[in-house]
């Protein structure tokens, strides 16, 4: 944990029940009281009706692979990432709707061919420090 | 029916710093753009004094201070490499309503030669803004840098929805090439047959990081074997960094009949944005050029089958082919098709990118300007002239043209429909 050498975000207050909810292993997700729909990244109003009443509700961690790209270039790549290339980045269509960016993980970067635009994916939390345990995807 | 203020002003003159490019002696941003200024009041006979209005990314009170001008109206629209077609946008706007007179849209940018001065003084911020900004704050963990490695996102997506190939996007970057080598300006200008550059010394040009030859003609093998930076893209789907300062002046139309040069009129434009992160991205193979470009066409009275050129936003060849899809001048998923099948090429049915783009012209960060540079060459007439931006380069017929600029990561667009005098 004291090795993480990659950027960890900072939590703030609108983003905090998310980030407790990793602490604890688990996908919070804003949803708009008003008109029921899941948003990301999180906001005090709800980006598709302007309500102001959101609540935190827990997610099912499950996700299907919206696209991907394997990311070669230490120089282009944010400090800390460098070591890593190659690595694959994706957007994940969340089950509940939205959209989150991650890192795949158990996917070989050396052959993109073998990982399925579509594919089922399944969160889970890596320990960045005591406060920020990131969330990261995997194929099922 | 044109809209309102379609015609209500013209580009009425577009120039280039002196050095663009990979210059040997470096110039500050600031100086590349005071140049291109310089250098389009003098083409055009009006005076710096007279302009009345300052359109750029960002420079606008800087440049005001430094030519020691008051203007009546400062925009600092900085939302990417397509700023310049919404400065345009707003300046036909400005002028249409009366408030100004003289227009220039400016910029100056040493994309290639920062890498000299970085450090250097108080250097740039380094910091990565506000750790709390959402796009931030649920992005940064994942290392996500330079354009490339989001906007690689966009061409898997585009391969999987469309069954499209990294063949038929290296077709791009090829043709966009052949423009290149007939255009001395370009910094890939190089002519079949000729024999390779010698290789860059060590030390020169960033410390020998570019000890390779390069320009002149390129096939798709080229492409494909360029060296891998964000799979699917590679080394050739990518632009240039380059150094770059140009400069329009926009007039109504009294002032454009009394130019030393000829007006290309502003038929249409139109601008908008589908998201600044691309986190927030809807579906990946479409951009918000399709509002843009429908607001432009609208206000013209025109469309996508009356256009006779494109000057379309290559960032990368992705770029490029879902924007010619957006613009409604290919179908959805086909937009590479223009390319492949030679009707963006020299001598085909509908000219894109002729100055040799993003890709193998100039790309300096921010590319519109380039595109608006270009864009008046061609339907002024003046593409062939040495004139005030060095060397000629090649001339088409077009009399029409619609502009499109991209900016962010496929988040903002601005749209232009050009059209010569008649």
């Amino acid at each position: 944990m004291a090795d993480y050498t990659k950027p960890i975000p900072s939590p703030d207050p609108v983003s905090q029940p998310f980030w407790d909810g990793a602490k604890e292993g688990k996908l919070m997700l804003p949803r708009c009281d008003d008109c029921n729909r899941v948003h990301w990244y999180p906001r005090v109003i709800c980006p598709f009706c302007h309500s102001m009443n959101i609540e935190w509700v827990e997610a099912t961690g499950r996700g299907t692979i919206h696209t991907f790209a394997v990311q070669h270039n230490k120089g282009l790549v944010a400090r800390g990432w460098g070591d890593e290339v190659p690595y694959v980045t994706a957007y994940i269509d969340l089950a509940e709707g939205d959209r989150m960016l991650t890192v795949l993980k158990g996917v070989d970067p050396n052959d993109p061919e073998s990982i399925q635009i579509g594919g089922a994916v399944q969160i889970e939390f890596e320990e960045a420090s005591d406060d920020v345990h990131i969330p990261f995807w995997r194929p099922v | 029916m044109p809209g309102e203020a379609s015609k209500a002003a013209a580009i009425i003159g577009a120039a280039e710093a002196n050095d663009i490019g990979y210059p040997q002696t470096p110039k500050s941003s600031l100086t590349l753009h005071i140049e291109a200024i310089n250098n389009v009041c003098e083409m055009t006979g009006i005076p710096i004094a007279a302009i009345d209005g300052i359109f750029s990314a960002g420079w606008s009170p800087q440049i005001a201070e430094y030519l020691g001008l008051h203007p009546k109206y400062i925009d600092t629209t900085a939302v990417g490499g397509c700023s310049f077609e919404m400065h345009v946008h707003h300046a036909l706007a400005a002028i249409h309503a009366g408030v100004i007179n003289v227009a220039l849209v400016t910029h100056g940018e040493m994309g290639f030669s920062q890498r000299f001065t970085q450090g250097k003084g108080t250097g740039r911020p380094g910091g990565a803004g506000d750790p709390w900004d959402p796009g931030t704050q649920h992005t940064m963990a994942y290392g996500l840098g330079g354009a490339p490695t989001s906007y690689s996102h966009a061409l898997n997506r585009h391969m999987a929805r469309y069954g499209t190939t990294q063949e038929d996007f290296a077709e791009i970057a090829v043709v966009t090439r052949e423009w290149a080598t007939l255009n001395p300006r370009a910094v890939m200008y190089r002519k079949a047959g000729e024999g390779d550059l010698p290789p860059l010394e060590k030390g020169e040009w960033g410390g020998g990081k570019r000890g390779h030859t390069f320009g002149g003609p390129i096939t798709v093998d080229t492409v494909m074997n360029s060296r891998p930076i964000s799979w699917p893209i590679k080394l050739l789907d990518v632009c240039l960094v380059t150094d770059h300062g140009g400069a329009v002046l926009i007039t109504g139309p009294e002032l454009a009949r009394t130019s030393k040069t000829p007006p290309v009129w502003i038929a249409g434009a139109g601008e908008s944005i589908s998201h600044w992160n691309m986190l927030e991205m809807g579906e990946f193979t479409k951009t918000s050029a399709g509002r843009s470009a429908a607001a432009a066409y609208k206000m013209a009275g025109m469309g996508p089958e009356d256009m006779e050129m494109a000057m379309i936003y290559d960032s990368f060849t992705v770029t490029a082919g879902i924007t010619a899809e957006m613009l409604g001048l290919a179908p959805e998923g086909e937009g590479f098709r223009l390319w492949k099948d030679r009707h963006a090429a020299p001598g085909g049915r509908l000219p894109i990118n002729t100055n040799g783009g993003g890709l193998s012209f100039n790309h300096s960060g921010m590319y519109g300007m380039q595109l608006l540079v270009e864009a008046y060459r061609q339907l002024s007439g003046t593409a062939e002239d040495g004139g005030f931006s060095g060397d000629p380069g090649k001339q088409t017929s077009a009399r029409s043209c619609v502009v499109n600029g991209t900016g962010g990561s496929l988040s903002t667009t601005g749209t232009l429909v050009l059209v010569s005098d008649d």
